[in-house]
């Protein structure tokens, strides 16, 4: 830290690098490390959180993974071991893939969607002059704050079978050929679900791309304009790789909203419906939990999520993994 | 190959591969089962694997 203007540096893991000077009337410390009392201290200040993530975090954890292995309505005192059970039922359950391919297309679609569109209109909101810019990102921000069960509300009314915004403004247009049961067709219902989630994140995760760029120094894209690089090799060649710790911190972001926010958003805005076409795993899992009183085989699915949430963002962590730039 | 032009041509077999990926996605959520399944999973595995390609060379 500059003090002075001297530079002071602290020395970080210098045991037995450098002599560190006792503090008057203490004891001097062996190799410059803690004396054993700040230890007791930093535990202490730690126990009441780690008592706390314990509590409410590992021991739930660990029981639906213990609970996945029995058989339990979720009220009776009767609780049966039933092994790896619950497992091999999902495997003839034709219900459970489904809904497990309805998270992973909302993961995908969702994913490449918000994330094109909030990187582009990040891009112009940083970039260019555009007149009542503050007012786009008010405008554009604005789902982001609101509660998910009034976005399901809200999607409700735009997609309407008879009286929605959708099918009337399209009524209006003469365009009755596209009209759409958008709610109720089946091959059509996942798709509402994932405009209502691109909707409502678009703009936080815009905010977000706007914070990283806005702290890219001007004089990076004011020289390779000189060079005669173009707005897009600016955008690929300097913006990119100045936020990409911001795009690894979202990608985790959006493999968590795939499986929890579609869970909200199909309760409320679908039921899973119809007919189960729009069920994702967590809805899933809580039909079965909570629903139909098969709390072992709903703990069973908990875990398959886990383990797919993890492993995605696993794979997604490695795949971005690089040196952050200094600029 | 000039520089340019290899890059233009990666940059353009990377973003036909995320759409094709996404296309499979898209379309084996068509049919129920394992297998439309598996073929929805190692989709995603391809767009994680386009993503690490582009990432190789920041590492």
């Amino acid at each position: 830290m500059p003090v002075g203007g001297t530079a002071v540096s602290t020395p970080s893991g210098s045991a037995g690098r450098a002599p560190v000077a006792a503090p008057s009337g203490g004891r001097p410390r062996a190799g410059g490390g803690r004396r054993r009392g700040d230890g007791v201290f930093v535990l202490a200040c730690l126990l009441p959180a780690l008592v706390l993530f314990a509590v409410f975090m590992v021991v739930p954890t660990v029981n639906v993974f213990r609970m996945s292995f029995y058989t339990w309505s979720g009220f009776s005192p009767d609780m049966r071991f039933t092994g790896l059970d619950n497992f091999a039922r999902l495997l003839d359950d034709e219900q459970f893939v489904r809904a497990f391919q309805n998270t992973v297309a909302l993961l995908v679609v969702v994913t490449v969607v918000t994330m094109g569109l909030g990187l582009f209109l990040a891009a112009i909101m940083t970039r260019q002059r555009l007149r009542g810019r503050t007012l786009y990102r008010f405008i554009l921000y604005v789902p982001s704050v609101l509660s998910v069960v009034v976005i399901a509300a809200i999607f409700s009314a735009v997609l309407d079978q008879e009286n929605g915004l959708l099918n009337g403004a399209l009524r209006l247009l003469s365009l009755d050929a596209l009209r759409q049961v958008w709610l109720g067709d089946q091959q059509l219902v996942l798709w509402s679900v994932a405009i209502a989630m691109v909707w409502q994140s678009l703009g936080y995760y815009m905010v977000l791309y706007m914070s990283g760029m806005a702290s890219i120094p001007e004089e990076l894209y004011e020289a390779s304009a000189l060079d005669g690089a173009s707005a897009g090799r600016q955008f690929f060649a300097i913006t990119l790789p100045l936020i990409w710790q911001n795009l690894r911190t979202t990608l985790t972001f959006f493999v968590m909203s795939a499986v929890n926010l579609s869970f909200v958003l199909v309760r409320a805005l679908t039921g899973g419906g119809p007919d189960g076409s729009s069920e994702v795993l967590l809805s899933y899992m809580y039909k079965q939990a909570y629903t139909n009183s098969s709390y072992g085989y709903g703990m069973a699915i908990g875990v398959v999520i886990f383990a797919f949430s993890f492993l995605v963002t696993l794979l997604v962590s490695r795949a971005t993994r690089r040196e952050p730039l200094q600029f | 190959m000039k520089e340019s032009t290899r890059s233009v041509l990666l940059v353009t077999a990377r973003t036909l591969a995320v759409a094709g990926c996404v296309a499979v996605v898209v379309a084996a959520r068509t049919t129920t089962g394992w297998g439309s399944l598996a073929i929805m999973l190692a989709a995603l595995g391809g767009l994680l694997a386009v993503l690490a390609s582009y990432n190789r060379r920041f590492r």
